[in-house]
């Protein structure tokens, strides 16, 4: 199957490129694909995100490039897909950490970032800049921790608030049944990795994640990710599986 | 005298029988166990294998060879040796020391004659042809010491002289006769600049032999940024520093791990001294930039922590391998020469 090409092709390229992953598999092991037979693999040759703390430069290819984590990688191609958010719109990532939008938005959408805390202090500006849209009419999708999108919900007029788009986010290891329409699965290291479908399942990013079964967890790669190279991290408990209405990969909790 | 030799992958292939014996026997540095081969084969571009030339069973000679890739492909590690055949890609070997680069990575049986040289060196090379493939275009010895030239030079050869290494012969009974025999100005500062590093509280010196407090990968860093900044050489077949070699080096007795540590834990310097009956290297010397927040003269510091070992221990001499000559021979070290014999594929194996 394509999605599965892909990630062999990703694994192969970083046993041959990125330094962490060298270390990681020709000392360790890697299985399914097995790297190099005979070696068994600790946890199929996957990682714990607390190894790769300090080691970012490591996730960097021989060739170079960049090494920055961006918490909100895949945001725009996921919101895209699941709320149909295009040009005109705005998105306004409510995050106390972050610090910069996010840099894959469909082209036309404009994007801000806000400190839940700073409402009315530092982000008062972007803050006004949200709630003049909203009155405009104009869609505002508000990407948060429930906590931090009840907040900014809590700090706009009743009315404006109504109007806004919330897509709260999930940590990977936290899919519940879905209490709301809309919710992301999204991580600090992988970034934005799928969303609530309609089917009610957790539907995945799969041109851009792959997610591998493994003893210690889920394990996601990112297909597209050239540097920093992420590949088997390990996020949560679930499960790759099928969507039988949509036929696409999702996460089963 | 049959000579049979043998090209070991440490990635794929046990250590050659009888390897640790050679090593004593002619005095090889730690960085030659078999172990640290592999991890080093592991994680380079251009991995190192080991040539083992043998008289019977007893080996007489030994080298390392460097893989190479030609510099202008994309970097990448080298495939894995279960699926490498020989191969007719375009390939050159290197004999070299990723790790001493003051050093022969060609090593013969003391008791070997020049003319068993020859054929050792002979034996070699086929062995480095049968292992490469018909892409091998050619071998290079580097560095190689002067009295070494001949036995590797024949006709369509190449040599030619290097930079040279630095080495620091022992010939004091105490740090003060070392100190005496430097200029008064560079006496002065070193002394200077230790009482200052000795009365820095925020400043943390650690130093011991087999250490296992710090952190591989961290130190890893400090290197590859060292290296980086400094340019590093032009077509450098080595790859970047690996902490899981590191790992296994600063665990070893014979090397001694040097630390600088700011007062909130930032890893300002390091050095790794290798320890020999003889010849001792100051192997890694790292720092920080003053601009990253690095501190300025520690490197004398480090000088005179690794002089203190060679005299205390009466090792007789201190190497310190290439470049800064003039500053370590304000330190009297003398220079050593090293030469390149370059050989093409034409004289590969030839008399
Ligand atoms: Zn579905």
């Amino acid at each position: 199957m394509r999605w599965r090409r892909g990630y062999l092709r990703v694994v192969r390229s970083s046993f041959a490129t990125v330094p962490f992953y060298r270390e990681l598999w020709a000392l360790g092991g890697h299985t399914d694909p097995v790297l190099l037979p005979g070696k068994a693999a600790v946890d199929g040759g996957a990682v714990v995100p607390s190894a790769l703390t300090g080691r970012v430069g490591d996730l960097v290819p021989l060739a170079g490039g960049p090494a920055d984590i961006d918490p909100w990688r895949g945001l725009g191609p996921v919101l895209a897909e699941h709320l149909a958010v295009t040009a005109g719109a705005l998105v306004a990532v409510v995050d106390p950490t972050t610090p910069r939008p996010p840099v894959d938005l469909p082209e036309g959408v404009r994007s801000c970032v806000l400190d839940p805390a700073g409402l009315g202090g530092a982000y008062a500006g972007v803050f006004d800049e949200v709630a003049n849209h909203l009155r405009r009419g104009e869609r505002v999708v508000a990407v948060g921790g429930d906590k931090d999108l009840d907040q900014l919900a809590a700090a706009l007029p009743e009315l404006l608030a109504h109007r806004l788009t919330r897509a709260p986010v999930r940590a990977p290891d936290d899919l519940p049944s879905p209490v709301g329409p809309v919710a992301l699965i999204a991580h600090p290291l992988l970034g934005v990795l799928g969303a609530l479908g309609g089917c009610g399942r957790w539907h995945l990013d799969h041109c851009r994640v792959y997610l591998r079964a493994t003893s210690a967890g889920a394990a996601y790669t990112l297909l597209r990710q050239r540097s920093p190279r992420l590949v088997d991290v390990i996020a949560g408990s679930g499960r790759p599986g099928l969507c039988p209405r949509h036929g696409t990969p999702v996460v089963e909790p | 005298m049959t000579l049979t030799a043998r090209v070991h992958d440490p990635r794929a292939d046990d250590e050659p029988s009888g390897w640790a014996e050679f090593g004593a026997r002619c005095g090889l540095h730690a960085v030659w166990d078999y172990g640290l081969m592999r991890l080093e084969a592991w994680m380079s571009r251009n991995p190192a294998v080991l040539g083992v030339v043998r008289d019977g069973d007893r080996i007489a000679a030994a080298a390392t060879v460097l893989i190479c890739r030609p510099w202008w492909r994309k970097p990448r590690y080298a495939s894995t040796p279960t699926t490498r055949t020989a191969c007719g890609w375009p390939r050159w070997a290197e004999v070299y020391t990723p790790w001493l680069s003051g050093y022969p990575a060609v090593v013969f049986d003391p008791d070997l004659t020049d003319d068993g040289r020859r054929a050792a060196v002979r034996a070699f090379e086929r062995a480095v042809l049968r292992h490469v493939g018909p892409g091998l275009m050619g071998i290079t010895y580097s560095p190689v010491y002067a009295d070494t030239v001949s036995v590797l030079n024949r006709p369509l050869c190449r040599t030619w002289r290097n930079d040279p290494t630095t080495v620091l012969p022992n010939e004091w009974s105490t740090e003060d006769d070392w100190l005496a025999t430097l200029s008064k100005a560079r006496r002065t500062s070193i002394r200077r600049y230790a009482r200052k590093i000795d009365r820095d509280p925020t400043l943390e010196v650690r130093e011991g032999w087999g250490r296992t407090d710090t952190d591989p990968h961290e130190l890893a860093t400090l290197i590859n940024r060292h290296r980086a900044r400094l340019g590093g050489l032009p077509r450098d077949p080595r790859t970047a520093v690996a902490g899981a070699f590191l790992a296994e080096l600063l665990r070893r007795k014979d090397v001694r791990l040097l630390t600088y540590r700011d007062a909130d834990g930032t890893l300002l310097a390091a050095n790794t001294l290798l320890d020999h009956p003889s010849s001792i290297v100051l192997q890694h010397w790292a720092a920080l930039a003053p601009a990253e927040g690095g501190r300025h003269n520690l490197y004398f510091d480090c000088y005179l922590r690794c002089v203190r070992h060679l005299i205390s221990a009466g090792r007789d001499e201190l190497t310190s391998g290439r470049g800064l000559v003039d500053v370590k021979t304000s330190l009297g070290f003398r220079e050593r020469e090293l030469h390149t014999v370059a050989v093409p594929r034409l004289a590969v194996g030839a008399r």
